[in-house]
């Protein structure tokens, strides 16, 4: 007899979303690392060819991108502290208010990041 | 009188050997009627090759857990009326489907066996010939985890569950969590050696599916975390 495995199930919960967060930041980070050596290794062609990299970066488009970053470390790293906690067994009954008060944690340094750079963005 | 709602059900029949549909049944409801009765009331003036399992229509025995509207509940517990008028009926997720909403279970009690769910002890049982006593305070210890019905809507919530095929599971390590923490219990340091692998406690990604599906509301997360301590803490002075 042959047996049909239902569909994953799909979880709704805020510990998931945080669990995806998690995950995707992560992925963006590791990303972000190897494009940043990618354009650090431009020095080896020399002075000139490092500035023209380094000025092409000073699109509004990379500088945006730069805050997607500052979002992504903010909430990997954040979250990941939530986690180390959980690991210690502390906080496990309080992990929606936790990562409530990480997100909230996050939004502060990202929103002054946003002030420093619209200048930048705007141009 | 009230409106009728539309029940949309879960079908297969492994004998067909067809794909899985999902079939439509329109009843009325009765007030504080139950899923569990409107599965019923089909199967008794609708539809009688419907499967499902059901036993105690109480929320004891755990044979009704399902996938109801997006979640793992009790069929037996859950009510039709807050549900609203349409309302989905599926098996319990990642579980290989028998027939209809009826899943096979084997895989999750083979792990359950693992973990020696039963009272370990090595002392002599008291001289008085009754019960082994404990306290007050550490019997609270355990308040939670003995709720458990074994009705694997955390097992199968389990994200990480679905991923490895080796995992104890939630139910299974709640399980083992219930007997650890038990005083009387004098198997711990060995259920401790047979949850504290890759597949055991240190599987868990804290996502907290399992807590939030529980029909009992057991914080099982919690008792993992509490055993991945002891085991961090027993590998780590070399006690495991």
């Amino acid at each position: 007899m042959r047996l049909i495995t239902r569909e994953r199930y799909i979880g709704r919960g805020l510990g998931m979303w945080a669990f995806w967060l998690h995950r995707l930041t992560g992925l963006a980070i590791a990303l972000y690392l190897l494009m940043h050596i990618v354009v650090i290794s431009s020095v080896v062609g020399g002075a000139k060819n490092f500035d023209a990299a380094m000025t092409f970066l000073k699109a509004p488009l990379f500088i945006l991108l730069e805050m997607g970053l500052i979002a992504a470390i903010l909430i990997h790293g954040l979250n990941g502290l939530r986690i180390v906690l959980f690991d210690l067994g502390y906080g496990v009954k309080k992990q929606k208010e936790i990562f409530i008060g990480a997100m909230i944690i996050a939004v502060v340094p990202l929103v002054i990041a946003f002030a420093i750079a619209l200048p930048h963005i705007i141009g | 009188m009230t409106d009728s709602i539309k029940l949309t059900i879960y079908r297969r029949d492994p004998d067909l050997d067809t794909a899985p549909k999902y079939q439509t049944y329109e009843i009325q409801p009765e007030p504080g009627q139950t899923v569990l009765m409107a599965l019923y009331h089909i199967l008794e003036n609708v539809d009688k090759s419907l499967a499902f399992r059901a036993s105690c229509r109480s929320a004891v025995c755990g044979s009704c857990g399902m996938h109801i509207n997006g979640k793992n509940r009790l069929a037996c517990e859950t009510q039709l009326a807050p549900l609203g008028n349409e309302i989905c009926i599926e098996p319990l997720p990642h579980l290989p489907v028998l027939k209809d909403l009826v899943v096979d279970m084997s895989s999750f009690w083979r792990k359950y066996e693992k973990v020696r769910p039963y009272l370990i002890t090595l002392k002599e049982p008291p001289a008085s010939g009754k019960e082994r006593l404990q306290s007050i305070p550490d019997r609270k210890k355990i308040d939670d985890f003995i709720d458990c019905i074994l009705c694997a809507c955390c097992h199968s919530a389990c994200t990480l569950d679905a991923w490895s095929d080796g995992y104890l599971g939630p139910a299974v390590l709640a399980k083992a969590y219930r007997f650890v923490a038990d005083t009387r219990d004098e198997g711990g340091a060995e259920r401790l050696k047979l949850v504290g692998s890759e597949e055991g406690v240190l599987r868990c990604h804290t996502i907290f599916n399992c807590t939030e599906e529980c029909p009992k509301r057991i914080p099982i997360t919690f008792g993992i975390q509490e055993m991945k301590k002891k085991v961090v803490w027993g590998k780590l002075t070399g006690k495991m």
